[in-house]
């Protein structure tokens, strides 16, 4: 199998203070394939693509591209070989408009020197002497627009491209990354997580488009911790755990039971048990309610939304449909500019966030990092962000460090998070994905809350801290918490909730239980309810979906 | 060929780095001084020696060195509370002037005696200093108005309002020095008995432990600083944006009103036109070698003293300008900066062919 290998890596070992990230892993790409790269989050999976990308240097091993030996001492010399990495966290420009993001960097000559225009000045400004100059000293941001346009319809990517980048979600921001890697016409082209943040139908169709890339000769790696995501798009994968390599199998020869069991190294459950509760009393009621997203356009077009004690209320949707506008709504982080919002009966519109806090509300931001924590402060001073002014930890305007501390100790341990040595000194940022949300449930959780509102709190996080976010959901609405889930990913939505809602432009549009409805009745009014775009979406996953 | 310089993300900042940023900013500040020394013929070893060892060992430059540390702890501690929840008080110097004005007012106008007056003086002095901070907080707090530039374009309003009050409504009847008139003893801040420090020290160090302690004790000081590691994760968790901007540079304002209460009634005696520190502005560096906490702040106020009253004694004795401390403090600040940049990039220096610039990508995710 080394024979046909475009890109090899050889024994890679890379060791961080303290850790060996990757301990002698080899890894072959053929040309056109689809790879999967599958592992845990800290299993090494990053660590390895960061040294194919020239990120960082191997301590020992080597790399061969095409039978040559390759030597990278900086992401530029991996795209210079042909080496394009669409990374997890967007390194985009929220000022500059999507094409100019994507122009940036490749460090094009003004357009007055680019030769590709006729007549005596451009006889001129061809020349060889002019142009080298150009190319040092003028950069061309009058980015083709329509070139780049018809890129993005090309791959079924939903996007203007003279739209600035600030006023796109997070799922759009994604396309956009890969829309950047695909314009710089890689031979090699490294996905870190691609689908966490789109929606099942957007992935099919990047899926498509990746296959397409495929056949034409590229070669794609695709890291991930999803299952479903190996057998749906790769041809072969190579399993990492602990830093080692497990092994590379054909896709077709394994099923999902035996990745997940390559990859966690013991057997895990999918399907989360739920017992039937009974709901209770209403704890929130909202009507006509109405909010603008962050550049003051509507988002939100009069929602009417009720939750119960003891029930999970999936919330599905096309990301940027309103649903994180209105889950910051209803946790009184974001204004309303009409409607009523009552919890328990008492009426909080209009209410600041601490009142909502203190009415008993908790919330699982989309963003860890930007609304969830804050990456420079302690564990300690994390798990108490909200909860510092509690009786428990102060005294007048004193605040207890100890108790916080003992605190912060005790959510680590219930909720399993690892990677601590010390509450005081661990960081939130140097937790991973997994852990950190996991420190934030905890967080929402233990207050034992009347209201969870929970946005894609697995998104980004491996196999194992799933299964148990998904279970703590579960617990919660069996104590009497009334949950709101709001997720890109259906089978999450399917699995936990009993009553699942569709939010399509603002509104909500479609009700119903998970027993009554089917992922392409969902999927297609995800999509306003026209068949168009959703149905190559449903064929992929209709079927399985209707099974379950 | 061409010599290539190749900056690399560092994938984890050595813990030494961030304790010996200051120490080692201080030193290589000093030695690239040592170049401007040698340039003016002096023996760099020598000036050291009588900047540091002469000042610290002698019992009138250590009354010298206190005297100057004084209105440094305070307006350091100005631009330290505010930087902790990531604002910039710029204008220290500002507030300083307004502090400065209200004490002297007081101090000239109001007969009470000694025990009475100077506090105060020193509350009308936090006052004024407030009231000035006061329009840049709420267009920070309420509009999100860079308080960088309103903060320090107030410096220039405060100055003209001295040197108008000094020359007009303050200025000492029957005189025509632009001045007010000589503060009574009352209003002098006496000296510490036995030792002779200026007793402004016992303030300074009591405003060093009250920051100290709300910061690292309260509540107060846990929202100060969840607030100045994400203000948006804060006001997710409910904390007010706006209750802790106002506070922190209410607070700020006032301290370094104090300050200039302190300079007025413990040095200079009366308000002059011509006075102007310029404290305010050598806050920044003092808040910045100082951020890791209050006491810090005072240490390095104690250094930018050290480096003050220093200069003067190599300017008297070896006939070296004083701008050489206006060397060694640009230094400082310049390789704080650079510290900071060598904390985060390591850098290779290669001769050989250079590669196309372009976009090098950062480190991020988990391993």
């Amino acid at each position: 199998m080394t024979e046909d290998a475009y890109v090899r890596m050889e024994d890679i070992t890379k060791t961080f203070p303290g850790v060996v990230a990757n301990d002698e892993v080899s890894l072959s790409i053929r040309k056109g394939e689809i790879h999967g790269l599958l592992g845990e989050n800290g299993a090494g999976k990053s660590t390895l693509m960061k040294i194919l990308y020239g990120l960082y240097t191997a301590d020992e091993g080597r790399i061969l591209l095409d039978g040559e030996p390759l030597e990278m001492a900086s992401p530029q010399d991996a795209i210079d070989a042909g080496i394009g990495m669409v990374h997890q966290h967007f390194k985009l420009i929220p000022r500059l408009s999507v094409s100019k993001n994507i122009v940036l960097g490749m460090r094009e000559p003004s357009a007055r020197f680019r030769g590709d225009s006729d007549g005596l000045l451009s006889a001129l400004t061809s020349a060889r002497a002019v142009s080298g100059l150009a190319r040092r000293f003028t950069l061309g941001l009058d980015e083709p627009e329509t070139e780049i346009q018809s890129l993005a319809d090309d791959y079924g990517f939903d996007i203007d491209v003279t739209s600035k980048v600030w006023e796109l979600g997070v799922g759009e921001r994604q396309r956009v990354e890969i829309l950047k890697a695909l314009y710089r016409d890689v031979d090699l082209l490294i996905l870190d997580e691609p689908t966490a943040v789109l929606t099942p139908g957007e992935a099919d169709r990047l899926f498509e488009t990746l296959r397409e890339l495929a056949t034409e000769g590229l070669s794609i790696i695709i890291i991930t911790h999803k299952l479903d995501e190996v057998n749906a798009v790769t041809d072969r994968v190579t399993i990492l755990r602990d830093g080692e390599g497990v092994g590379t199998v054909e896709t077709a020869d394994v099923d999902a039971d035996a990745l997940a069991r390559m990859m966690v190294g013991r057997d895990v459950l999918f399907d989360v048990d739920k017992e039937p509760v009974a709901t209770g009393e209403t704890v929130l009621e909202a009507s006509g309610l109405r909010a603008t997203d962050d550049r003051g356009i509507d988002a939100l077009a009069g929602v009417d939304l009720t939750i119960r004690e003891g029930e999970i209320v999936g919330l599905a949707g096309v990301s940027g449909n309103g649903q994180k506008e209105l889950a910051e709504a209803l946790v009184g982080v974001r204004e309303t500019t009409a409607g009523r919002i009552t919890l328990g009966g008492e009426d909080l519109t209009h209410a600041s966030p601490r009142t909502f806090i203190d009415s008993g509300v908790s919330f699982v931001p989309e963003d860890r990092h930007v609304e969830g924590c804050a990456d420079d402060l302690s564990v300690m001073h994390n798990a108490v962000m909200k909860g510092y002014g509690d009786e428990a930890f102060s005294d007048g305007p004193w605040l207890d460090y100890e108790a916080t501390a003992e605190y912060a100790e005790r959510l680590v341990d219930e909720f399993d998070v690892r990677g601590i040595t010390d509450v005081e000194e661990i960081t939130a940022g140097e937790l991973s994905g997994g852990n950190l949300q996991k420190l934030i449930l905890a967080r929402e959780m233990v207050r034992e809350p009347d209201l969870l509102v929970a946005n894609q709190p697995t998104r980004g996080v491996d196999v194992g801290a799933i299964e148990f976010i998904r279970e703590r959901l579960v617990e919660q609405r069996e104590q009497g918490t009334g949950v709101l889930l709001l997720s890109e990913d259906l089978d999450e939505i399917f699995d936990l909730s009993d009553r699942i809602l569709v939010i399509y432009e603002g509104e909500i549009v479609y009700e119903a239980t998970p027993a009554e409805t089917s992922r392409r009745r969902v999927g297609l009014e995800m999509n306003g309810g026209d068949a168009g775009p959703a149905s190559r979406q449903v064929a992929v996953d209709g079927g399985h979906g209707e099974s379950r | 060929m061409k010599l290539d310089v190749e900056l690399t993300p560092r994938e984890q900042v050595p813990r030494w780095m961030g304790y010996g940023t200051p120490v080692f900013t201080i030193l290589a500040a000093l030695a690239v001084s040592a170049v401007a020394l040698l340039a003016l013929g002096v023996s760099p070893l020598a000036a050291y020696r009588l900047m540091f060892v002469q000042t610290l060992t002698t019992s009138f430059g250590m009354t010298e060195t206190i005297a100057k540390a004084v209105p440094l702890i305070f307006v350091g501690l100005a631009v330290y509370l505010p930087l902790k929840a990531q604002l910039w008080n710029i204008g220290a110097e500002g507030q300083l002037f307004l502090g400065a004005i209200a004490g002297s007012w007081i101090g000239v106008n109001v007969s009470l005696p000694g025990y009475a007056l100077l506090p105060l003086m020193f509350l009308a002095g936090g006052v004024a200093g407030a009231v000035w901070i006061a329009v840049p907080a709420w267009l920070r707090a309420k509009l999100g108005i860079n308080e960088i530039i309103t903060t320090l374009l107030f410096v220039f309003i405060a100055a003209e309002i001295k040197n108008y009050l000094v020359r007009g409504p303050m200025q000492a009847p029957g005189a025509n020095f632009p001045q007010t008139a000589q503060l009574p003893v009352a209003a002098r801040l006496p000296e510490l008995p036995v030792i002779g420090f200026p007793a402004g020290i016992v303030l300074a160090i009591a405003f060093v432990a009250v920051i100290h302690v709300v910061l690292n004790y309260t509540r107060l000081g846990f929202e100060i600083t969840f607030i100045g590691a994400n203000d948006e994760a804060a006001e997710h968790a409910g904390m007010s944006k706006l209750k802790i901007y106002t506070v922190v540079l209410l607070s700020g304002g006032a301290i370094a009103g104090i300050a200039g209460v302190s300079e007025i009634a413990g040095v200079q005696g009366r308000l002059r036109a011509q006075f102007a520190p310029g404290y305010g502005f050598t806050a920044i560096p003092i808040a910045l070698l100082g951020r890791n906490g209050a006491v810090q702040v005072m240490l390095a106020a104690c250094f930018f003293a050290v480096l003050f009253v220093g200069g003067s004694s190599i300017q008297t004795l070896l006939s070296v300008p004083a701008a050489i401390v206006d060397i060694i403090q640009a230094l400082v600040i310049l390789f704080l900066i650079t510290a900071e940049f060598f904390k985060q990039y390591r850098i290779d220096l290669s001769l050989g062919e250079r590669p196309d610039p372009g976009a090098t990508g950062s480190v991020e995710g988990d391993l």
